[in-house]
């Protein structure tokens, strides 16, 4: 059945997989750090910043991520705005500005999730309100959204196959090329399938794993689990 | 009535002594509703004060305005003879700072989820105080054990039963080295057993001169520990002065009611 020289296509392979990393990773990147902002604004006091935050998010979660990644790379080159960017800055782009309207939502249902009575005890500890967000609210924030957050990952990852569209040299795109040179398009989107596999079964698995340590509450920082220890040698004496 | 009995209380004080803390024509409303209507209230250093009444009555709000959880429309708080809010304004340039002097233990404990009992009694001093880590694990053992709680130190809020949570969220109060601790109905989330523990800690806490402030349900405990008790009732102190008087020989009709009420057996 396999009759494709793969041996011919293999260094391809590999820099399509490394596109189709760099790209998921850069764009997460980018659409967790935006979220971020998003969901906090959209938690905000203030309508100035709720409201644009709500309209960002409606507007980028009902269209098509692929007619965002072709305005990211041919509409803004093009007039009125001129503004060229290469491949990979518009694939980063499009992802990142996509991915940050879902991942808004999911960051402010963990944040508004966490009890407020949580924010009332470190006020009332004098806690600042940076450490009462860094130490108290995040942390617990991040446990609620990582479910969440986990399917997002992974689905990104698949989708970056659709910046096939500018030819951004991504796996999906090797594997185009691959198949019309070799008219064998089964065999070999058999095969790119099972790479995107291998990719993202053990990426939701090791974000299903880290889940669940977080949920048993298991140092994730260093500093956290010498600290830790630290304690257990202070208390063995007090066991009961 | 509660100008008469702050005299009374004041002659009970050290002379010399001023309030801790001193809460004067406090007014508290929540959507035109007022809540607080006129409170004045004296603590004095090293002394235990209960507050009783009815749920809904204000006694939970007075308190929150202490620490200012709860922003007063009106009134002055001193706490420690600085003043802190007056008029219809928070004066108190560091509010934090307060808070880390008025320790706060409440109904329903708000331990942190995701930190160990240890690392609740950790995180204020280490992020409030900048004290080192050794210091603050030092410092958080021995107030888990004050607490009876060593052994489970490394335990998380969700595995410990509701007695223990509340103990952990006394030891996170006290490790600020707070002036006064307030206790908002500290045992009405628990059950007898668990109830009997914290109420062991806190006599224990005032056997050894911590001053606190008690919102609660237990008649009995209040008459055990308190040298003050202040009934609430409809947002004004209906009845004030020390438990033999309040709680056995009450003048106030109200006052009678609501011990009536809660039945409490003679002895």
């Amino acid at each position: 059945m396999f009759e494709v020289e793969w041996s011919r296509y293999s260094s391809d392979l590999l820099d399509g997989l490394l596109n189709t990393l760099l790209y998921t990773a850069l764009g997460f990147t980018g659409a967790a750090l935006l979220g971020l902002v998003l969901a906090l604004m959209r938690t905000s006091d203030s309508w100035l910043l709720r409201v644009p935050a709500s309209v960002y998010t409606e507007l980028f979660k009902n269209i098509p991520l692929i007619v965002i990644i072709y305005m990211g790379y041919y509409g803004l080159a093009g007039d009125p705005i001129g503004l060229n960017l290469d491949v990979l800055q518009a694939a980063v782009l499009s992802l990142a500005v996509f991915y940050a309207a879902y991942l808004s939502e999911i960051f402010r249902a963990a944040l508004v999730g966490v009890h407020s009575g949580q924010r009332e005890a470190a006020q009332a500890l004098g806690l600042s309100r940076t450490t009462t967000f860094g130490s108290v609210i995040y942390p617990q924030g991040v446990r609620l959204a990582l479910a969440g957050t986990n399917t997002m990952a992974v689905d990104m990852l698949k989708s970056s196959s659709l910046l096939v569209i500018i030819s951004a040299g991504e796996l999906f795109q090797v594997g185009k090329s691959a198949s019309s040179a070799t008219f064998r398009t089964m065999e070999v989107m058999i095969v790119i399938a099972a790479i995107y596999f291998a990719m993202c079964y053990p990426l939701s698995q090791g974000l299903l794993w880290l889940e669940r340590r977080m949920r048993a509450g298991a140092p994730l920082s260093p500093r956290r689990a010498r600290r830790l220890r630290k304690a257990r040698a202070m208390l063995a004496g007090d066991a009961s | 009535m509660s100008v008469e009995a702050g005299m009374a209380h004041s002659t009970a004080a050290p002379a010399g002594d001023r309030p801790l803390v001193e809460v004067q024509g406090l007014v508290k409303s929540f959507d035109g509703r007022v809540v607080l209507d006129n409170v004045d209230l004296r603590v004095w250093p090293g002394k235990i004060l209960s507050v009783i009444g009815q749920s809904g009555g204000g006694k939970t709000t007075l308190m929150r305005c202490v620490n200012l959880l709860e922003r007063p429309d009106r009134g002055r708080i001193d706490i420690a003879g600085e003043t802190v809010f007056s008029g219809t304004k928070v004066v108190c340039r560091d509010l934090a700072r307060l808070r880390q002097s008025v320790g706060m233990v409440f109904q329903r404990f708000h331990l942190f989820p995701h930190l160990t009992a240890v690392e609740n009694v950790m995180l204020a001093p280490m992020k409030a105080r900048r004290v080192s880590e050794d210091e603050a694990l030092e410092n958080a053992v021995r107030l888990l054990r004050r607490v009876h709680l060593a052994h489970r130190g490394l335990a998380f809020p969700e595995q410990m039963s509701g007695g223990e949570q509340q103990r952990v969220a006394i030891a996170r109060a006290l490790a600020l080295q707070p002036k006064v601790l307030l206790f908002d109905e500290p045992t009405s989330a628990l059950d007898p057993e668990s109830t009997r523990e914290v109420l062991r800690v806190m006599r224990e806490l005032a056997d050894d001169g911590m001053t606190m402030v008690i919102v609660t349900h237990e008649v009995p405990f209040a008459r055990r520990v308190s040298d003050w008790v202040v009934f609430v009732d409809g947002g004004v102190i209906v009845e004030q002065g020390p438990p033999a008087e309040v709680l056995d020989r009450p003048t106030e009709a109200r006052t009678r009611a609501f011990l009536t009420a809660f039945d409490e057996p003679a002895a």
